[in-house]
C-alpha cells in the first residue's frame, strides 16, 4: 500500500475515534451529575439550598468544568464531535413527549402557535431592521434574525442554508446564540418567580424567548414539570415554524435582495426537508403514551412511565453537559461588537415581548 | 471544532437533519422497549 494511500485510512481509523471519546466524556460527566443530584440531597440533609438545586445546574456546572480541562489540556476541539448537544437535547424531548398527555398538547398548542407566530415575525423583523441600522451584512442578518426570533442553532443552521450565508457567519451566530442561552437558564427562572409568574405562564415565556431547545429545557425543569411541559410545547411549536421561515427566507433572498437569475422557487418539497422530525416524533410518544395509559392499571401506567422519565432525565443530563463543553467566548470577539449589539438588543426585545405574550395568553391555562 | 478542516454550511444542514431522525427513532426505539417491558422499573440508574 503506498503511503498517499495510507493517509486516508489512518484518517478515517481516527475519524470516529476522537468524536467517541468525546461521548464517553459525556457520558462519565453525565454519570456523576445524575450521582450528585441523587446524593447531594442526602449529603446535606438539612439544607433547603441542596434540595433546591436541580439537576440542570450540576450538568452545566461540570460542563463547564470538563470544558476548561479539555481546554487547558488541548483536547476540547478533537473531542468536539462527541458533544451532541442537538442529539441528546431532541431524543430527550421525544422521551418527555410520553409524559405530557396528548390533550395538554392538543390545548396548548392554539396559543403557542399565536404566540409563536406573533413572537417569531415581530422579533425577526426587529431584528432584521436593526441590524441594518448598524451596517451588519444581509446575510448575517438573517441569520441573527432567524437565530434569535426562532430556534437558535438549528435556526441559524437553517437560514444559512437558505442564504447561502458564509461559515464564519453561521460560526458568530452559533456562538452568540450559546453564549446567550447559558446566563438566561438561571436568570429567566429566578425573574419568573420574582415576579410571581404561574408555572404554565412561566413556561410558556422561557419556551418563547431563550434560544436554544435544550436551554429552554434546562430552565424549564429548574422551575418545575408544569412549566417544562409548557415550555416544551411552546419551544417544540416554534422548532415547526423553522419550515416555513426558511422556504420564505429563501424565496426572499434569492427574488428580492440578491435577485439571482434562474433562481427556482422554493416548494413543499423544501417544507418538508426543513420540517424538524424530531417533533413528529414527540407528538408520537404523547399518542402512544396516552393510549397505553387507558390500557394499563394507573399504577403499573406510572411505573412504566416513571422509566422514561428516567431516561429523558439521562438525554437531558447529556445535553446540558454538552451545553458546559460547547460554552466558547472567544469567537465572539472575532464577530466584533455589531453583531453582538444587535444580538442583545434583540434578545431584550424578545424576553420583553415574551413575556406580554405568555401572560395573555397562558394566564388561564393549566397542565392535568 | 477542529480548526483544521471546519465543516461547511452544507455538512452542518445534512447533520442537522440526520440527527433529527436518529433523535425521533432513537427515543421511539427506547420507549417501546420501556412499554414492552425488556427495560424494566429500576434498571435505569
Amino acid at each position: 500500500m503506498s503511503s498517499e494511500a495510507a493517509v486516508p485510512a489512518t484518517a478515517r481509523s481516527t475519524s470516529w475515534q476522537w468524536p467517541a471519546l468525546g461521548v464517553l466524556a459525556v457520558l462519565v460527566l453525565g454519570a456523576a451529575t445524575r450521582a450528585l443530584d441523587k446524593n447531594v440531597p442526602e449529603w446535606f440533609s438539612g439544607s433547603d439550598l441542596a434540595k433546591a438545586i436541580e439537576f440542570p445546574i450540576y450538568a452545566i456546572a461540570l460542563g463547564l468544568l470538563g470544558n476548561v480541562v479539555l481546554t487547558v489540556t488541548g483536547l476540547r476541539d478533537r473531542l468536539a464531535g462527541g458533544f451532541r448537544t442537538e442529539f441528546f437535547i431532541k431524543t430527550g424531548l421525544v422521551l418527555l413527549g410520553a409524559s405530557i398527555n396528548l390533550k395538554v398538547i392538543v390545548t396548548a398548542a392554539g396559543p403557542a402557535i399565536v404566540q409563536g407566530i406573533v413572537l417569531i415575525s415581530t422579533v425577526f423583523l426587529f431584528t432584521w431592521w436593526l441590524g441594518g441600522r448598524f451596517g451588519l451584512d444581509d446575510r448575517l442578518r438573517a441569520l441573527l434574525s432567524a437565530a434569535v426570533s426562532i430556534c437558535g442553532v438549528s435556526a441559524a443552521i437553517a437560514a444559512a442554508g437558505a442564504v447561502q450565508a458564509k461559515r464564519e457567519q453561521l460560526a458568530y451566530s452559533a456562538s452568540m446564540v450559546i453564549v446567550f442561552a447559558l446566563p438566561s437558564i438561571f436568570i429567566l427562572p429566578a425573574l419568573a418567580s420574582a415576579l410571581g409568574l404561574s408555572p404554565e405562564v412561566a413556561g410558556a415565556w422561557i419556551g418563547g424567548n431563550i434560544d436554544t431547545t435544550a436551554a429552554v429545557t434546562a430552565a424549564g425543569t429548574i422551575v418545575g414539570e408544569n412549566a417544562l411541559a409548557v415550555a416544551t410545547i411552546v419551544k417544540v411549536t416554534q422548532n415547526a415554524l423553522i419550515g416555513i421561515v426558511v422556504v420564505a427566507l429563501t424565496a426572499w433572498f434569492a427574488f428580492r435582495i440578491e435577485r439571482r437569475p434562474g433562481a427556482e422557487r422554493p416548494g413543499l418539497g423544501e417544507l418538508w426537508r426543513r420540517f424538524p422530525k424530531f417533533v413528529l416524533g414527540f407528538v408520537a410518544s404523547s399518542v402512544i403514551a396516552t393510549w397505553y395509559l387507558t390500557t394499563v392499571g394507573a399504577d403499573e401506567g406510572k411505573a412504566v412511565i416513571g422509566v422514561a422519565n428516567d431516561l429523558r432525565t439521562w438525554f437531558l443530563i447529556l445535553a446540558f453537559v454538552s451545553i458546559g463543553l460547547e460554552f466558547r467566548v472567544a469567537s465572539l470577539k472575532e464577530a466584533g461588537w455589531r453583531p453582538i449589539a444587535v444580538f442583545a438588543t434583540a434578545t431584550v426585545a424578545n424576553v420583553l415581548l415574551a413575556l406580554g405574550l405568555a401572560t395573555v395568553l397562558f394566564s388561564g391555562f393549566t397542565v392535568t | 471544532m477542529s480548526n483544521e478542516n471546519p465543516p461547511t454550511v452544507a455538512e452542518h444542514t445534512r447533520a442537522a437533519l440526520n440527527e433529527d431522525w436518529a433523535a425521533t427513532i432513537v427515543g421511539l426505539v427506547l420507549l417501546a422497549l420501556v412499554l414492552i417491558g425488556v427495560i424494566p422499573t429500576g434498571l435505569v440508574p
